[in-house]
């Protein structure tokens, strides 16, 4: 009776075993074509954001060249012109007007901030379905946009001061005299305006890496 | 075997109406702050567009009357205040299909890259109009460019006002960008 016992308990086991077994082949083909298919799906859709995410890297280096150029070609403005007379200033650099020191300041700021964000857009490369390194990308990339549009904005309307003058407030062009200052400043102005739209390119790019599927 | 189905297929997926929920209550909040963006940018281009002011004596040398028309910057921040304005109110076409609509990926996409160049121009605009606005309040010995203020001071006044609320316009469009971006990634 042991024995039958046993063996009907054996036996059930191994029913329910097989059963068991039956059921897991199911449940594990099932699983294998689930899981197959969303890898499939994780490579493909990883396939086109680790391509986003090497071109938001390469476009960073870019940036950080552009705007690492407009610091150092304002910060380096200087020009003394030779003659002299009673009434007029001959010397002129970025610090005598606060606008060019503001963009000196934050184009600093944004070089700097670009070298801080290269290893995020590493991780981005690396793992193209990481939320948190996108999410921070977009912020801090969302908020160097206005700053830099500012910098490049200001700077704009006073390079344009500088060139036209305006007879309504009695201010005079000063680029017929300094010629070469102008011509500097403005190379900045063109070179932070590059810098904008890249960080423009890049907002988008954040976004279109943070869509899940 | 047979009941033994859904166990296989794991959960039904709900209508994870939590997730849904938060994106609807995100689409709403960017609907409001939509409408307030409008209202700063309207306030900011009339308060501009309508600065004109005439000094009551004369001289032979010096002008006496001041609008935003003699500053082509001051044009240029008309321009842009009123460009945005027109968009933010073609946009909340837009921000009513993603509250109805909350699962929308593609649009959003558009919406973060039209926000983000409608950000671009009116921070232009606003910072070029700061410049000049600054320049009218403290002049710059160093170049010879002398302050207005002093005479055209009700001129002066409208204009430093008219930068509050283009300036609140640029923070509510960093807002509505990271609104959608996060609405982009709690699907």
């Amino acid at each position: 009776m042991a024995d039958s016992t046993t063996i009907d308990v054996a036996q059930g086991e191994i029913s329910r075993s097989e059963a068991k077994g039956k059921a897991p082949l199911l449940a594990t083909t099932h699983q294998v074509f689930s899981t197959t298919k969303a890898m499939e799906r994780e490579d493909n859709k990883g396939g086109y954001k680790r391509g986003v995410a090497i071109f938001d890297f390469i476009l960073r280096l870019c940036a950080l060249t552009a705007a690492l150029a407009a610091t150092a070609t304002m910060g380096t403005t200087d020009q003394t012109l030779p003659f002299f007379t009673q009434f007029f200033q001959f010397q002129a650099s970025y610090d005598d007007i606060p606008t060019f020191q503001f963009f000196v300041i934050a184009m600093a700021i944004a070089s700097g901030y670009l070298v801080l964000s290269m290893p995020f857009s590493v991780v981005g490369i690396v793992r193209p379905h990481a939320v948190g390194p996108k999410m921070l990308l977009i912020t801090f990339d969302t908020v160097m946009v206005a700053l830099t549009t500012a910098a490049a904005g200001s700077a704009t309307a006073i390079v344009y001061l500088a060139h036209s003058g305006n007879s309504s407030a009695n201010w005079l062009a000063i680029c017929q005299q300094f010629n070469d200052f102008c011509q500097k400043v403005s190379g900045a102005v063109v070179a932070s305006f590059i810098v904008v739209v890249i960080f423009m390119i890049l907002v988008v790019f954040s976004a279109i890496g943070l869509r899940k599927h | 075997m047979m009941k033994a189905g859904p166990l296989e297929l794991g959960d039904a997926p709900k209508s994870s109406t939590p997730k849904s929920g938060v994106n609807r209550g995100v689409s709403i909040l960017d609907f409001i702050l939509r409408l307030i963006a409008i209202m700063a940018t309207l306030g900011s281009a009339i308060a501009m567009g309508t600065t004109n002011e005439t000094l009551p004596f004369f001289t032979q040398f010096i002008r006496f009357r001041a609008r935003y028309n003699d500053f082509p910057t001051f044009t240029f921040f008309v321009v842009a205040n009123s460009v945005v304005c027109a968009y933010l109110v073609l946009s909340l076409a837009l921000s009513i299909f993603h509250i109805m609509r909350s699962a929308a990926q593609g649009t959003r996409v558009v919406l973060i890259l039209l926000d983000t160049a409608m950000l671009a121009l009116l921070t232009a605009g606003a910072s070029a109009a700061a410049a000049i606005v600054y320049l009218a309040h403290k002049g710059n010995t160093r170049v010879n460019w002398f302050s207005i203020c002093q005479q055209f001071n009700s001129f002066c006044e409208r204009i430093s006002g008219a930068l509050i609320g283009s300036f609140g316009g640029i923070m509510l469009f960093i807002l509505l960008i990271l609104l959608s971006a996060v609405a982009l990634s709690r699907r």
